[in-house]
């Protein structure tokens, strides 16, 4: 089942159902005057074309692998949610560092040392977009 | 002379101390981002977004431009020290990289760079006498050409930046489709929120960019595992006098293809690259050095790019329709400013069209002095590791989604499109048809539902306006060419595949 063209195509399947199903609970007026509904169905409709000649064509020639590795982007996801979390429920200093030493995981490879240091760098410019640019970044 | 005399208007403008700082700040920026990995004008463009909130209207632009034709500039040195392309310099490694490892390193970074110099100034002429002629046409469109263009663009796009008309037109409709989200501007009525008050304005720009192209870029990045040793062989910059004839015919004509092929929709620095080369391959004197470390390899293919780049600008400034997806995010942040592009801008805002033009040439001068004369500092960025680099790169993308509308939770929505974007990245989606989808999209919606108003729903109308039908006539001639290809081709194949009788 791992045929990357094939998946490619049911994703796109899945992407205009699930705005052109959707799309009917909108009025869809007529075409001279059209409703919100109408236009989301007509491209959702297109999609849904484009998607199963990906799928047709995707059956017709040979299957290709698709690689997918779940740790990378795991890693670089669960550091931007904590760093969100974090800095909303504590501070953004605190987010900051959690961010750095997550992410640093998916690194070659790693260093306490190095990461405080970045940590200490990616603060202090923080703090100079919080002063001089005037964001307004709830760092403590 | 008219043009000369706008453009002294332009100069006025773009020589101010203040003006001139963003200028040189965005060509910084640039360069800095066309040389690092991780990080293309796209995602930059839509990281500073946010700050051009709290600056001037004109300098805002003139940085944004800066840093788009710098990168164009610092992606060729990484590609010819290297062999790294990042953003698009992918015709730079062939004879840029040849020339490296013949020990002529210097002589390709002058090349590029003044090759550069000559592809950017002969732009800005073409820019500075297309542009207005080409507003007063557009002044004639009506919602049908719009329309009828946008979806030519479409077409273009998805066929040029994935040679694959099907992926590519996908990811527009995806956009369209995302773009779709939020309240609808005709009704007042609220489409595909989920009932979060968060989606009623429609998802960030800033979110879904850098969602797609920093987020998913970092972690192709560390799933390669590549090793990038710097460069530490010596420069020697200054060009004999018969290396240095042999650069202008080439940049010259690189100039032309690139101002050229900048115009056309889906066009821009990619396509009038491989175009140039392929055409000095062609035409040059010196064809059959080519592809071995000849200096036309690197001098046309540079011209090209930095001239493309620049008439970029003229569908966006003179019609209002951008024709790739960094002219998109330009396009959004002279919305951001409150200023719509399009045929009335020149006349409007005078003082900001030409303005924009001549900084384009100041910004020419302070790169080819960063470029050239300053190359061996930059290369001294590439000993930073790729471990140092990532987190900063993720810590400038949490501060720019947040600082949109002070909100985490825009962080969070970040993260859902930076995995969405790996999966796209890994399905073989390109999504850089997404982003000019998702910022067209509203504007397509607009207009179909106007013409449609005016013709009282009937679609003939646009296949009778002469302008309009023109136009789809052509995206009929390029999807009926990409069938009858695909067809041919994989007939081919099973021909190669069956055993000779």
């Amino acid at each position: 089942m791992n045929n990357r063209n094939l998946l490619k195509g049911l994703f796109l399947v899945a992407i205009s159902l699930a705005f052109g199903l959707g799309s009917f609970r909108y009025p869809m007026g007529s075409f001279a005057r059209a409703g919100p509904g109408l236009f989301p169905l007509l491209v959702s409709s297109l999609l849904l074309l484009v998607g199963a000649a990906v799928v047709v064509r995707a059956l017709l020639s040979e299957p290709e692998r698709m690689g997918f590795h779940v740790r990378n982007i795991a890693l670089i996801l669960t550091s931007l949610v904590g760093f969100a979390l974090i800095s909303e429920h504590l501070n953004m200093i605190a987010g900051i560092l959690f961010m750095v030493f997550c992410a640093a995981v998916a690194g070659t490879d790693y260093s306490v040392v190095r990461n405080l240091k970045i940590a200490g760098v990616l603060i202090a410019v923080a703090f100079v977009f919080q002063r001089f640019l005037g964001l307004q970044l709830p760092l403590y | 002379m008219e043009i000369l005399h706008n453009l002294a208007f332009g100069f006025e403008h773009a020589l101010t101390l203040q003006n001139l700082m963003f200028c040189a700040l965005g060509c910084v920026v640039g360069t800095l981002v066309g040389l690092l990995p991780g990080l293309g004008p796209l995602a930059t463009i839509s990281l500073l977004l946010p700050l051009t909130y709290s600056i001037p209207v004109g300098g805002a632009l003139i940085m944004l431009a800066g840093i788009y034709y710098g990168a164009q500039y610092g992606d060729s040195v990484s590609a010819i020290t290297m062999r790294i392309p990042h953003a698009s310099s992918i015709v730079a490694c062939i004879d840029g990289y040849q020339l490296t490892v013949k020990g002529k390193t210097g002589l390709a970074l002058f090349t590029a760079g003044v090759s550069s110099f000559i592809g950017g100034t002969v732009a800005i002429i073409v820019l500075a006498a297309l542009a207005p002629l080409l507003g007063e046409v557009a002044l004639k469109f009506g919602p049908t050409e719009y329309c009828s263009l946008m979806v030519l663009g479409f077409v273009c796009v998805s066929f040029v930046t994935t040679g694959s008309l099907l992926s590519g037109l996908a990811m527009c409709l995806v956009g369209v489709l995302l773009g779709q989200i939020g309240t609808d501007v005709n009704s007042g009525m609220q489409r595909y929120t989920l009932g979060l008050p968060d989606l009623a304005d429609g998802i960030g720009l800033v979110s879904i960019a850098l969602g797609c192209f920093g987020i998913a870029e970092i972690t192709k990045n560390l799933d390669s595992h590549e090793d990038r040793s710097p460069f530490k062989g010596k420069i020697h910059l200054i060009p004999t006098w018969a290396e240095f004839k042999r650069i202008i015919p080439s940049a010259l004509r690189g100039s032309a293809v690139g101002s050229f092929l900048g115009i056309l929709p889906g066009g821009g620095p990619v396509i009038a690259q491989f175009a140039a080369y392929a055409f000095d391959k062609k035409v040059s004197k010196y064809r059959d050095e080519i592809g071995t470390g000849a200096i036309e390899g690197v001098a046309g293919q540079a011209a090209a790019d930095e001239a493309a780049a620049r008439t970029s600008f003229i569908p966006l400034m003179s019609i209002g329709i951008p024709e790739n997806a960094v002219m998109a995010l330009m396009m959004a942040a002279f919305i951001i400013k409150g200023i719509q592009p399009g045929p009335n801008m020149i006349a409007g805002h005078p003082d900001l069209f030409w303005g924009l033009v001549a900084s384009m040439w100041v910004g020419n001068c302070f790169l080819i002095i960063l470029n050239v004369p300053m190359v061996r500092y930059w290369l001294s960025v590439f000993k930073i590791p790729y471990n140092v680099l990532f987190p900063a790169i993720l810590f400038f993308i949490c501060i720019g989604t947040y600082s949109v509308n002070n909100s985490l939770d825009d962080v969070l929505i970040t993260a859902v499109f930076g995995l969405t974007g790996y999966a796209f990245s890994r399905l073989d989606l390109d999504p850089p048809p997404l982003i000019l989808g998702f910022i067209l999209g509203p504007m397509l919606e607009e207009n179909f539902r106007r013409a449609l108003l005016l013709s009282r729903g009937s679609f003939t109308i646009f296949v009778t306006r002469p302008i309009s039908g023109t136009l789809f006539a052509l995206i009929g001639i390029i999807i009926v060419w990409q069938i009858i290809s695909f067809f041919l081709q994989s007939r081919r194949a099973a021909a190669a595949g069956q055993p000779p009788a």
